[in-house]
C-alpha cells in the first residue's frame, strides 16, 4: 500500500495541530513541585489528576509537574503511595506555580484516608516494562544478614532474574549484567557490588526510590541494551535535623540529615561499614589469621532552593572494598587488594516558565582497582580504572495539552586505564602499562508524548548517538599464531579518530485505552552499546575490565518489540499486566575458553563475536491497597546465543536462560505495631557447561611409593548443555515498630531467609578420588535457613 | 586471583555454606587420542611419549588409559637456511609393556640436543595418526641460588631464591620443582610445583625467582628450569588453566594443543638442573 503525499501532509498537519492550544478553549498551566510535608523532599512519580476530566500527569524525576487546564474552577487530586491524598481547589485565570506538600500516612490514619496508592497510571501511560520501588519498601522486605538490598529487591520483579543468591548481578530479558545501565543520581556505577557480589553498593538508608526500565526505553535513555536502573538518593530533611541508622549482623549504617537553611536547603550524610573482619576472626583458624576483608561506603547529598525557578543538588558517593593478606608462614609476603566506585553529581533544575523545565548535570564517576603485592625486597603495584566526565541537559517542554516534549543532549568523555604495573624484583625495576584509551560519546534526543485522542497516546522518539575512540594511542600489532607482538605498531595522535560509530536509535511506544480500566500497549526500541565488560565468569568481579568499542569490537545492538495488555480492577486497587517481548541482539561479545583478561595488551584477540535472542511472556498482578498488599510475577522466556567460534557454531542456551521464573511477595499489616512480609521465588536452574570426559596428563612416577602420578584434565563438549537444579526458596520477615513519637522512632526487623532450608546450588564441583578410583560430584549451597535481626532507629 | 577471591568467599561464608554429594547424568564423550611427548638434552627419564585417551567423566577408572600398541618415532632435524628439515636419525620409541605404566614409550638410546628441531610421528594400530614438531633450544644458566629459613615457624619455613640471565630474544620457560624425589625420577608428574611463564615483563636482564610458599626445613629440592618454544608455552599455560579450573567462577577451558590428530603437546625442553638442600 502506498501513501500519497496528501495523506502524509494531512498527518503532519494533524500532528502539528495538536501543539496549538489556540484552537481549543482558553487554557492555563498549573506547575510546581510535590513534596513530603515532614522532610521537604520532593516526591517522584506523584500523580496530579483533574477530578472533572480524569486527566492527569505525574511528577518527574525531580518532583516537578506541569498540567494544562481549562480556565476556571478545577479540583485537583494529588496522590502518592504511602501519603495522604490532597484535594486542591484551583480557581485560575493565569498560569500558576504551586507547591503541594503531602503528609505520610500514619498507622492511625490508614483506615480513614484514601491513600495515594490508587492510580490508573499503569493503564493510561505509554510506559511499559517500567517499575518503581520506594526505599521504604526495600527496607521492609526479608533480608539476609539483616542487610536490605536494592539489587536483590528488583530481582523479585518479572523479567528480571537474579544471578544467584550470592550475586548482585541481574539479567533483564536475556541481557548480560553489563547491559544494564546502573545510575546513582545520574552517575554511572560500573561495579555495583560489595563483597564480590554478595551485597550492592547502595545503602538503603540513603535511597529515595529506584526505577527500572526493562523495555520500551524512552529516547532520553541509552547506552545499554537491556535496562536502565535509576537509583535516586534522598535529598535530606530541610525541616529538622534527624539521625537514623541500623545495626545488622554484618554491617551497620548511620545517616545524619537536616536543614542548612530551614525549608530552603538541606544536607544528608550516610555511611556504612561491615564488620565481617571482626566477627569472623574467632572462627578463622590460626593459619588463615593474616586475612582480613571489609568494605565501607559513604553517601553525601546537599540541595538548595535558589528561588522559585532554580534548585541546585550536589551528591556524591565513595565506597571501597579492602582485602588484606599477610602470610602467616612468610613474614615478608604481604598482599593488599582494593576496589571501589567514586561518583560526584552536580545538578541544576531550572524552570524557564510553567511549560519549560530543564535539568543540567555535570557528573564524574570512576571505578578503581588497586593491588599491592610485596615479597621480601620485591613488590608490585597494579592499578586499573575506568573514568567518565559527563555533561547533560534534559528539557521537558509541556508544549500543549496533547504534547509533552522532551529533548536534550549528553556528552561523555571516557578514559579507560586497563592496567599499570610498577614495581621491582630485587634491584630490577619493572614497569609496564597497557595503553590508556580515550573516547567521546555523544547523544541527542527528542521525544514527544502525543495524546492523539481520548483512547490513543503515542510516544515517539529519536536518539542520535555517536562514539569516537580517539588517540593518543599506540596500537601494537600481534601475531595471531604466537600471540606475540610483531614489532609493528600504529600510532594515533591526540584527538585522532581510531574508530567512529554514529548511529540512530528510533523509539516508539503507544497505548490504546480500551476502557477506563484496561489498555493495550506496544513498543519498539533500538539501542546501541559502546562499552563492554570483559569477563569470563557469570558473576561480575573487581578484576573485570570495561573496554570500549574499537575497530575490531563493533557496538552491540539490540532491537526490542513488546506488546502488553494492562488491566486494573476494583477501582485501581489491583494492577495486572501481560507483556510479550522479542529481542534480537547483534555483535554480542564472549571470550575464548581460558582467555586471559587481566593485564593483556592483546585483549581483543581473546574476544569472539556473535548474536543473541530472547523472547518471552511476563505476567504481573499487584494488590496496592488494604492491609494485605503485594505482587505476583511469572515469566516464561527463552534466551540463546550463537557464536561461530563457540559450540561448533550452534546456538546454545544463555547461562541465565530461565524457562520459568516465579515470584510472590506479600505484605500484611497485622496491627499498629507489627508488619509481616513473605517472599517466595522459583526459577529454572541456570544452564552450565559441565565436563563430559577427562583424561590423565603430565605423567610421572613416584619412585618412593612406586605409583604413577598424573593430573586430570576435563574435556568439554556442548556449551551450557546442563541444567542446575531449580532455584526456589521462601523468606519471611516481621517488622516490629517498638516506638514511634515525634522525637524517637525505633523498629526491629526479624527475618528468616530460606525458611524451608532449600539447598539451592551455588556451584557444582567434581572430586576425583584416586584411592577409590572414582569421581564424585558435589553441589555447594551457600545459605541454609538463616535467621537475622536488624535494629533501626531514627531521632 | 580468582582462586584468592574464592578463598575469601569461603573464608567469609564458609561457616554457613554446605555441600552434598549429588548424582549427575552426563552423556558419553567421543573418544579422542591424548599425547604427551617430552624430550630434552640431559635426562633420559624425561624422554618419553605417553599415549592416552579421553574417557567418560564418571567412568570408574582413573588409572592410565594408555595405548601400548602404537608405532612411535621421533626424528631429528636440522635448520638449513630458513628451512627446517627432518632428515636426521629416526628413533623408534617402544612401549614399556608394564601393566603399571600402559601407554608409555621410551628409547634409551635417544638424547636430545640443544638448538635442534624434532618431529613426532605416531601411527595407531587402527590407522589414526598423530604428528607434532618441537625444538630444543638453549638451556638457561642459573648463576645464583640461595636459601633461608623463617626460624619462628616450626614446619613450612624454608625458602630459596635463584637467578638466571634472560637473553634479548623472546624466551619461554617451564619450571618443575621436585621435593625430596631422588635421582631415579621418571616423568614430570612426580614434581609437586609447576610454573609456566615468559619474558614479557623482564627481558634481556637478570631474571629472579623466589618461592612464596615455604618448604619444610631440611627438604631437598630438585629444580628443573627449562626453556621451551612458544607453542609449547601456550599449551602448558592453557593446561595450567584447565587443570586448576573449578569453583563457582570456573569457565570451560580447552588446552591449546601443538600436535595434530590428538589433544596434547610435543615439548622439547632445554633443561638446567640444580639441587638444593634447605638446611
Amino acid at each position: 500500500m502506498r501513501f500519497s503525499m496528501k495523506y502524509w501532509s494531512l498527518l503532519v498537519f494533524l500532528y502539528l495541530f495538536g501543539f496549538n492550544d489556540s484552537f481549543a478553549q482558553t487554557r492555563v498551566t498549573i506547575s510546581g513541585y510535590v513534596k513530603d510535608s515532614t522532610t521537604g523532599e520532593t516526591l517522584i512519580g506523584a500523580t496530579i489528576k483533574v477530578n472533572k476530566t480524569g486527566k492527569g500527569t505525574a511528577t518527574n524525576q525531580y518532583g516537578f509537574f506541569s498540567l494544562s487546564l481549562e480556565e476556571g474552577e478545577q479540583t485537583l487530586l494529588v496522590s502518592y503511595i504511602g501519603y495522604e491524598s490532597k484535594l486542591l481547589a484551583i480557581k485560575s485565570t493565569n498560569n500558576k506555580n504551586i507547591s503541594v506538600a503531602l503528609s505520610p500516612v500514619g498507622v492511625k490514619a490508614r483506615e480513614l484516608v484514601i491513600t495515594g496508592e490508587r492510580s490508573d497510571k499503569n493503564v493510561r501511560s505509554t510506559e511499559m516494562s517500567r517499575i518503581e520501588i520506594s526505599g521504604e519498601k526495600i527496607k521492609s522486605l526479608p533480608v539476609i544478614f539483616g542487610e536490605p538490598d536494592v539489587l536483590k529487591a528488583i530481582t523479585l520483579l518479572p523479567g528480571i532474574k537474579s544471578g544467584g543468591e550470592a550475586s548482585t548481578g541481574f539479567y533483564v530479558r536475556g541481557g548480560g549484567p553489563d547491559q544494564n545501565l546502573i545510575l546513582m543520581d545520574e552517575a554511572v556505577v560500573y561495579n555495583p557490588s560489595h563483597l564480590f557480589g554478595f551485597l550492592s553498593v547502595f545503602n538503603s538508608d540513603a535511597v529515595k526510590n529506584i526505577d527500572i526500565i526493562k523495555g520500551g526505553m524512552p529516547a532520553n535513555y541509552g547506552g545499554r541494551l537491556s535496562s536502565i536502573l535509576n537509583v535516586n538518593m534522598r535529598e535530606g530533611n530541610n525541616q529538622q535535623y534527624k539521625t537514623s541508622g541500623g545495626i545488622g549482623l554484618i554491617s551497620s549504617r548511620l545517616t545524619f540529615e537536616g536543614p542548612i537553611q530551614k525549608g530552603k536547603s538541606s544536607f544528608l550524610v550516610s555511611t556504612r561499614r561491615t564488620y565481617i573482619d571482626v566477627l569472623a576472626k574467632p572462627f578463622i583458624p590460626a593459619r588463615l589469621a593474616g586475612n582480613s576483608y571489609y568494605f565501607y561506603d559513604m553517601n553525601l547529598k546537599g540541595n538548595v532552593i535558589l528561588g522559585e525557578k532554580d534548585r541546585l543538588f550536589i551528591s556524591g558517593y565513595f565506597g571501597r572494598d579492602i582485602l588484606d593478606y599477610n602470610s602467616p608462614t612468610n613474614r615478608d609476603v604481604y598482599f593488599n587488594f582494593g576496589w571501589g566506585n567514586s561518583t560526584a553529581t552536580a545538578r541544576w533544575n531550572h524552570i524557564f516558565n510553567s511549560k519549560l523545565f530543564v535539568n543540567t548535570s555535570l557528573i564524574f564517576n570512576r571505578y578503581d582497582l588497586f593491588n599491592d603485592f610485596t615479597f621480601g625486597t620485591s613488590g608490585f603495584n597494579v592499578k586499573s580504572s575506568v573514568q567518565d566526565w559527563n555533561l547533560k541537559s534534559d528539557f521537558t517542554w509541556f508544549a500543549a495539552e496533547k504534547h509533552q516534549v522532551k529533548f536534550g543532549m549528553n556528552y561523555t568523555f571516557h578514559t579507560f586505564q586497563p592496567g599499570i604495573l610498577a614495581g621491582a624484583i630485587g634491584s630490577i625495576s619493572v614497569n609496564q602499562t597497557i595503553n590508556k584509551q580515550f573516547a567521546h560519546e555523544y547523544a541527542a534526543y527528542i521525544m514527544d508524548e502525543w495524546q492523539v485522542n481520548q483512547r490513543i497516546t503515542l510516544n515517539l522518539g529519536l536518539r542520535a548517538v555517536a562514539f569516537n575512540l580517539v588517540g593518543p594511542y599506540t596500537q601494537q600489532i600481534f601475531d595471531n599464531d604466537t600471540q606475540l607482538p610483531t614489532g609493528d605498531s600504529k600510532t594515533y595522535k591526540a584527538g585522532e579518530s581510531i574508530a567512529f560509530y554514529p548511529r540512530l536509535e528510533p523509539r516508539a511506544s503507544g497505548t490504546y485505552l480500551i476502557d477506563e480500566q484496561s489498555s493495550v500497549k506496544a513498543s519498539f526500541t533500538q539501542t546501541y552499546q559502546f562499552l563492554h565488560l570483559a569477563t569470563t565468569s557469570g558473576a561480575q568481579f573487581p578484576l573485570d575490565l570495561w573496554v570500549p568499542s574499537s575497530q575490531k569490537v563493533k557496538p552491540q545492538l539490540a532491537y526490542q518489540y513488546a506488546l502488553g495488555y494492562f488491566r486494573n480492577f476494583k477501582q485501581d486497587a489491583y494492577e495486572s499486566s501481560v507483556e510479550v517481548y522479542y529481542k534480537p541482539m547483534l555483535n554480542q561479545i564472549e571470550f575464548k575458553p581460558g582467555a586471559q583478561l587481566f593485564f593483556n595488551q592483546n585483549l581483543e584477540n581473546e574476544m569472539v563475536f556473535g548474536q543473541g535472542l530472547s523472547y518471552g511472556a511476563e505476567f504481573f498482578l499487584k494488590k496496592k491497597t488494604g492491609d494485605l498488599t503485594g505482587w505476583f510475577g511469572y515469566t516464561w522466556s527463552r534466551t540463546t546465543r550463537q557464536f561461530d567460534a563457540l559450540n561448533n557454531g550452534n546456538s546454545y542456551f544463555f547461562r541465565y536462560d530461565r524457562t520459568h521464573d516465579f515470584s510472590l511477595l506479600l505484605s500484611y499489616q497485622i496491627n499498629k505495631k507489627w508488619n509481616a512480609n513473605f517472599v517466595f521465588v522459583y526459577g529454572t536452574g541456570n544452564a552450565v557447561t559441565l565436563p563430559v570426559g577427562r583424561y590423565t596428563y603430565r605423567f610421572g612416577v613416584n619412585t618412593q611409593e612406586q605409583k604413577p602420578e598424573f593430573a586430570i584434565v576435563d574435556v568439554y563438549d556442548k556449551v551450557n548443555d546442563y541444567r542446575l537444579p531449580a532455584y526456589h526458596r521462601a523468606d519471611i520477615s516481621f517488622t516490629y515498630l517498638a516506638k514511634k513519637t515525634d522525637k524517637w522512632e525505633s523498629s526491629w526487623n526479624f527475618s528468616i531467609y530460606n525458611i524451608y532450608n532449600r539447598a539451592n546450588p551455588y556451584f557444582i564441583y567434581f572430586y576425583p578420588d584416586v584411592e577409590l578410583n572414582e569421581v564424585k560430584a558435589f553441589m555447594v549451597y551457600l545459605f541454609p535457613i538463616l535467621p537475622s535481626v536488624q535494629w533501626s532507629f531514627k531521632f | 586471583m580468582r582462586s584468592s577471591i574464592l578463598f575469601i568467599i569461603v573464608l567469609v561464608f564458609g561457616f554457613i555454606s554446605c555441600e552434598k554429594e549429588i548424582d549427575i547424568d552426563i552423556p558419553s564423550v567421543k573418544e579422542q587420542l591424548v599425547v604427551e611427548a617430552s624430550i630434552n638434552q640431559r635426562f633420559a627419564s624425561l624422554n618419553y611419549v605417553f599415549i592416552n585417551k579421553t574417557i567418560d567423566y564418571f567412568k570408574p577408572d582413573l588409572s592410565l588409559n594408555g595405548f601400548s600398541n602404537a608405532n612411535v618415532f621421533i626424528t631429528e632435524g636440522s635448520i638449513q637456511g630458513t628451512d627446517t628439515v627432518y632428515n636426521g636419525t629416526r628413533y623408534q620409541f617402544t612401549a614399556i609393556s608394564d601393566s603399571l605404566l600402559p601407554g608409555i614409550y621410551v628409547n634409551p638410546l635417544f638424547m636430545g640436543k640443544e638448538n635442534t628441531p624434532y618431529a613426532l610421528d605416531i601411527t595407531m594400530q587402527d590407522g589414526r595418526k598423530v604428528n607434532g614438531k618441537t625444538f630444543i633450544g638453549k638451556a638457561p644458566f642459573i648463576d645464583s641460588l640461595v636459601h633461608w629459613n623463617e626460624i619462628e615457624n616450626n614446619d613450612t619455613n624454608a625458602f630459596f631464591w635463584m637467578q638466571w640471565f634472560d637473553g634479548p630474544e623472546q624466551n619461554n620457560y617451564r619450571m618443575a620443582l621436585y621435593n625430596n624425589v631422588d635421582s631415579t625420577l621418571f616423568g614430570w608428574g612426580a614434581a609437586q610445583r609447576f610454573y609456566t611463564f615468559d619474558d614479557e615483563l623482564l627481558n634481556n636482564t637478570k631474571r629472579p625467582f623466589r618461592t612464596l610458599r615455604g618448604y619444610d626445613y631440611g627438604d631437598t629440592i630438585n629444580i628443573f628450569l627449562s626453556s621451551v618454544g612458544r607453542k609449547e608455552f601456550l599449551f602448558w599455560q592453557s593446561f595450567g588453566n584447565a587443570a586448576n579450573n573449578g569453583g563457582p567462577f570456573a569457565t570451560p577451558v580447552s588446552v591449546s594443543s601443538n600436535v595434530t590428530g590428538a589433544i596434547g603437546s610435543f615439548t622439547g625442553y632445554a633443561i638446567e638442573n640444580r639441587r638444593i638442600i634447605l638446611r
